[in-house]
Parts: structure tokens; sequence; C-alpha cells
């Protein structure tokens, strides 16, 4: 596009209202990560009048040997199990959702979407009693626990996004198939999966940015040694024992994975959640 | 691999109810899959569901009717157990005034909260679309912080907020405009800047005290949710050819009058999509205000969805659980009845 009639005042307006908004919105980031990066005497004197001789990285160091190192592998473990179970199950009956007929179709549709909006609080209280029951509440099997949560709340989503995706497959083609006598597993399998690839991993990214976010319902359902970085970050976080450095480079660590998926796939990322937006 | 799983644990009712008689059995058997084809692809996905979902959620509803603490959870296969209370957890709940204050503070959320992101992002949206160059580099900044945990979010906020003027860039940046720590009043308006999470000013409303310290922790929330306005937003807009704007300029309206007239209008859909996205998110709100204040100070900032985690896994032995699953139950059915148009209307554009 080029800006026919367009005076070079309003240009510049434009470009530099864009451009103070974006510094001021990265500043928090800068924030942490300088605090994260300099020494803590430094920190208090004001990040701002930093001297590049003081950078460090001994506080990620700190930060991860003082346990950090736990948490962090926890969150693999919880997120890549919960992104594993809802975007296999939620493929499936997504693709059910979206091409073919069923009994209860609506109804249950109705009841998955209502994950995108009733607070986790709905089912938190009676989890851990459940847990109990089901002997998900002790060892790795915790880990097996959160994620099947996760898998439950993120279905409507799951069903929703990936629903959008199978729906924009051509009917011909798969009616081709269809006639060629290929049976319901054969086509999905062969024909709607391998197309619906682009889809499936920008919800696969979004799923894992939410997992690996949540902070509720780890803290509720998880004992010490099962947590993820969240609640490890939230425990840093005690206002009164000032070791700002640990925390700002714990926030980082905990940043770091989403950011980094988010940075490489960018683009699915978008796709994604504007399928998930807008559609419908 | 893990489909499989779920699918030994509950098998469709479906799928074994019509026996296909002992001969060629493979091939009849094939066959009946592909006739309820469409129960196995939804069979994991809704075992784990109602296992992990509708089953919770229904042990809620129910033990909100009943007089429990977390020591002795409402369980309900022991009936013998049960102190049945009919509404008192709802009425003890209506009555109370921690509920109450944790209702002001909660409209405090929803009230500002969508104005912020609804506002802001059209604001931004508008202005990238008007860009000729680097419009993507501006929407990835925006979007950037979306990624970030709303935990992770709130402790990089506390080190803005910090009250050390060489620790914290706001109270530095106020330091150096000589209003650090200063005490306004304007009527009804109490401000005290600086102090941001212990006591930024209240506003007297006479019938009650709205205290500000809860749009401190708005700014974050909006702050990382805003990505999703601006994706939204933007990506209704390329919809839109820039010819048109052209055209309205040169018969003489001017670049307010025509996004005012052009570019809003042709967003309705995604704002409305933007406004109730974030209204859902402003009533859960949880992770911000646990992470900074963790309600205080005092009840401060207390929100719902904290109240109601507390009551039921902070006290123990008290028996609060039957009132924070009463508080559960009426934020939950607020939320459906509130959306409940929006989710007509998600489920009527995918019907087929």
């Amino acid at each position: 596009m080029t800006a026919v009639g367009r005076s070079r005042w309003a240009t510049l307006l434009l470009y530099g209202s864009l451009t103070v908004l974006g510094i001021v919105w990265l500043v928090p980031m800068l924030s942490a990560v300088m605090t994260s990066i300099l020494p803590i005497s430094q920190t208090r004197q004001g990040w701002w009048n930093l001297s590049p001789a003081d950078l460090t990285f001994g506080n990620f160091a700190r930060a991860w040997d003082q346990g950090l190192s736990k948490y962090a592998v926890n969150s693999f473990i919880i997120t890549g199990l919960a992104v594993v179970l809802t975007v296999s199950a939620g493929s499936l009956a997504a693709y059910a959702y979206a091409r073919m007929a069923f009994r209860f179709k609506a109804t249950t549709y109705f009841l998955l979407i209502t994950t995108m909006i009733v607070p986790v609080q709905i089912i938190l209280i009676p989890m851990l009693p459940w847990f109990r029951t089901l002997g998900l509440n002790a060892g790795p099997q915790e880990y097996l626990g959160i994620a099947l949560v996760h898998t439950a709340f993120g279905a409507g989503w799951a069903v929703f996004m990936l629903g959008a995706f199978f729906a924009a497959i051509p009917e011909d083609l798969l009616e081709a198939a269809r006639i060629d006598g290929a049976g319901w597993f054969d086509v999905f399998r062969r024909i709607a999966l391998p197309l619906a690839v682009p889809g499936i991993v920008s919800f696969a990214i979004i799923d894992f940015v939410f997992v690996w976010n949540d902070l509720l319902l780890a803290l509720t359902l998880l004992d010490r040694a099962h947590q993820p970085l969240t609640v490890g970050l939230a425990n840093l976080q005690t206002p009164h024992l000032a070791q700002e450095d640990l925390v700002a480079a714990g926030s980082i660590m905990a940043i770091l994975p989403p950011l980094l998926l988010f940075a490489a796939l960018n683009r699915f990322y978008v796709r994604g959640l504007f399928a998930g937006a807008t559609k419908g | 691999m893990a489909s499989r799983r779920t699918t030994t644990v509950a098998p469709t009712p479906r799928e074994t109810a019509p026996s296909p008689p002992r001969q060629e059995a493979p091939r009849r058997r094939t066959r009946t899959l592909e006739r309820f084809a469409a129960y196995v692809f939804v069979a994991p996905l809704l075992a784990v569901f109602a296992a992990f979902y509708l089953w919770p959620a229904l042990v809620t509803v129910c033990s909100s009717f009943f007089r429990w603490g977390l020591l002795r959870p409402w369980s309900p296969v022991e009936p013998d157990r049960w102190r049945f209370v009919g509404l008192d957890n709802y009425t003890a709940t209506l009555t109370d005034a921690s509920f109450w204050n944790a209702v002001l503070n909660t409209a405090v959320w929803l009230i500002v909260f969508p104005l912020l992101v609804v506002g802001f992002s059209l604001l931004v949206s508008i202005l990238i679309w008007y860009t000729s160059r680097a419009g993507a580099v501006f929407r990835t900044v925006f979007i950037l912080p979306m990624t970030i945990s709303l935990a992770a979010a709130g402790v990089i906020w506390s080190f803005v907020y910090n009250v050390d003027p060489q620790i914290g860039v706001l109270n530095a940046v106020l330091d150096r405009l000589g209003i650090l720590g200063a005490d306004w009043r304007l009527g009804p308006l109490e401000l005290h800047p600086g102090a941001w999470l212990s006591n930024p000013g209240v506003l007297h409303l006479g019938f009650a005290d709205i205290r500000l310290t809860n749009l401190v922790l708005v700014v974050p929330a909006f702050w990382a949710f805003t990505g999703f306005g601006v994706i939204t937003l933007t990506a209704g807009l390329t919809a839109v050819p820039y010819e048109l704007v052209e055209a309205a300029k040169v018969d003489g309206a001017n670049a307010w009058q025509a996004a005012r007239h052009i570019l809003v209008p042709a967003l309705r859909r995604p704002l409305v999509v933007v406004g109730v996205v974030s209204v859902i998110f402003a009533l859960r709100t949880f992770d911000i205000v646990y992470v900074m204040t963790g309600g205080g100070p005092a009840q401060d900032t207390m929100v719902l969805a904290l109240l109601l985690w507390q009551q039921a896994f902070a006290f123990l032995d008290t028996p609060q659980g039957g009132q924070a699953t009463a508080i559960a139950v009426l934020m939950s059915a607020v939320l459906v009845a509130g959306s409940y148009p929006y989710l007509r209307q998600l489920i009527a554009g995918r019907s087929r």
C-alpha cells in the first residue's frame, strides 16, 4: 500500500505513536531481563544505570540449583503429556464433529464448548478426593492425572478449533475416497489427517502455551515434587525476601519455552488463534 | 498410543450393542465398527471429558447443598455422612461481607479489563492497518506478552511496580517528575502514586469504596491478554481494502472519520468476540492476584476466583467447603447464562 495523499506529518505521527507504544509494551519484559542478568547490588541502583561489565548469568545458575530445575522438568512432562493426549483424542473427536452424523452430537458439542467458558474452579474442589479414588494422587501418576484434567478442559477448544480445520477440507476429496471403498478410519488417516497437519500444529502450540502457563490446577492438584515452573515461580515470589535476582531469572526461564516456540512457529500460532477466534 | 489408552478405559457402549452373527466374524466386525465409526472417534475424548469434567462438576453442584470441610470432603458414595443443609451455603455466601467485597473487586475487573483490551487493541490494530511497512513487526511486539504465563506476568510487573525508585521503573519515572509519594484528593478520589500494591488510592462512592489497587492489578492482565485482541482485530481488518478509505478521504473525510465509519463497522463481529472472551477472562481472574497480592492488603484485591479457592483449600478444618462450591456454582451459572447467546452463535456457525 502506498500512502497517497497522506502528509509527512501524519506518517510521522503514525509510526511515532506505534513506536512509543511498542517501547512501553516491552519495558516490563526488559525490566525482568535486566534484573535477571545483573547482580542484585546493581539492580538495587536501577537496572537502567547498568554498566555492561556487570552482566552475569550467575542468577540463572543459582535459581536452577535452588530447585527450579526440578520444576522445569515437571513442566515439560506435564505439558508434553497433556498436549499429546489432547491433540490425539481431540483430533479424532473434532473430525467426527466436523464431518460425521451421530446421536447426541449437538448436546455433547454444547457440553464440550462450555469448557471454554466455565471457570476451572467448578471441578477443582472435588478433584483431590477423586484423584485419590482413581489412584492419581501420588507418584508419577500425578502427571497423568493433571494431564487428563487439562485434556478435559482443553476438549472444547480442541473440538472447536481442530473442527474448523477439518471442516475446511473439500468434501469432494473425502467423498472420492469413500466411493473408492475406503472406510472412515482410512479416510481419516490417509486424507483428512495429513491435510489438517498445519491446523493440528497450530492447536498443539496454543495448547502447549496454555498448559505450560497453568497455575491454578497445578497449585491445587499436585504435591511439591510434581509442581511445574509457574508454581515454583509463585513460591519464589515472596515480597519481603529480597531475591529479585532469582525471581527474575526464574521468570525468564518460565517464559522462554513458550516464547521460543512462538518465535519459531509464529505463523501457526497466529493462524490457529485466528481460526479459533473468528470462525463460527 | 495415548488415545488408545483412554479408549480402553471406557469402551463405547454402542460398539457392543448389535452382536453380529458368528460366521465371517472378522469382516462383519470391521463393518460394524464402520457403522459406529463416529462413536469410536468421539469416545476417547468424551470418556476423559466425562471423568474429569462432567463428573467433578456434578459433584461440585451436589456438594454445594451439604455441609463439609476439606478434611472430610463430601462424597457421593457415603450417604451416611451427608449433612444436607439445603440452600444454607448459598444464603451464607450471599449474606457474607467478604463475598460482596470480592464481587465488588471482580466487578471492577469485569468493567475495566474488557474496556482496556477492546479499546487498546482497536487503536493499535487500526494504526497497524494504516502502516505501509513494518506492520508485522509492531504486531509481533503487541502479541509477544500473550505467550507469557499470568504467573510470570505478575512477577514481571511486580518489578515494574516496586516501591523503591531504584528498582521499580514506574516509581523511578515518578521520582524524576517529582510526584512520587504525592497525596492527592480530587473530590471522591484519593490518590497516592507510588504505593502501587499497597494503597495507590481509593474512590469513595458513598455506598462503597473502590480500591484502585484492583486497577493496578488489571494492567498486567491487560498487558498479557491484549495480543489476543490485536490478532483478532488485525485479521478482521485484512478484509478491508485500502481504496475504500482513500475514496472516503477524497470525499473529504479525515482519518478519524474514515476509521469510525469504515473500519469499526467492518470489525463488529471480531469486536464482539474480543469483548466476550475478555469478560470471561476477567471473571476467571486468579493467577495475577494470587502472585502479586494474594488478595491483600487486607481484602482489598480479593476476587471471587481467589476467594473460593481460599475457602476451599486454605481453611482445612472449618466447614466452608460448601460455601466455596456455592461460589463456584454461582460463578459458572453467571458465566454460562451471560455468554449463552455467544455460545449459541458459536454452535450455530458450526452446525452443518
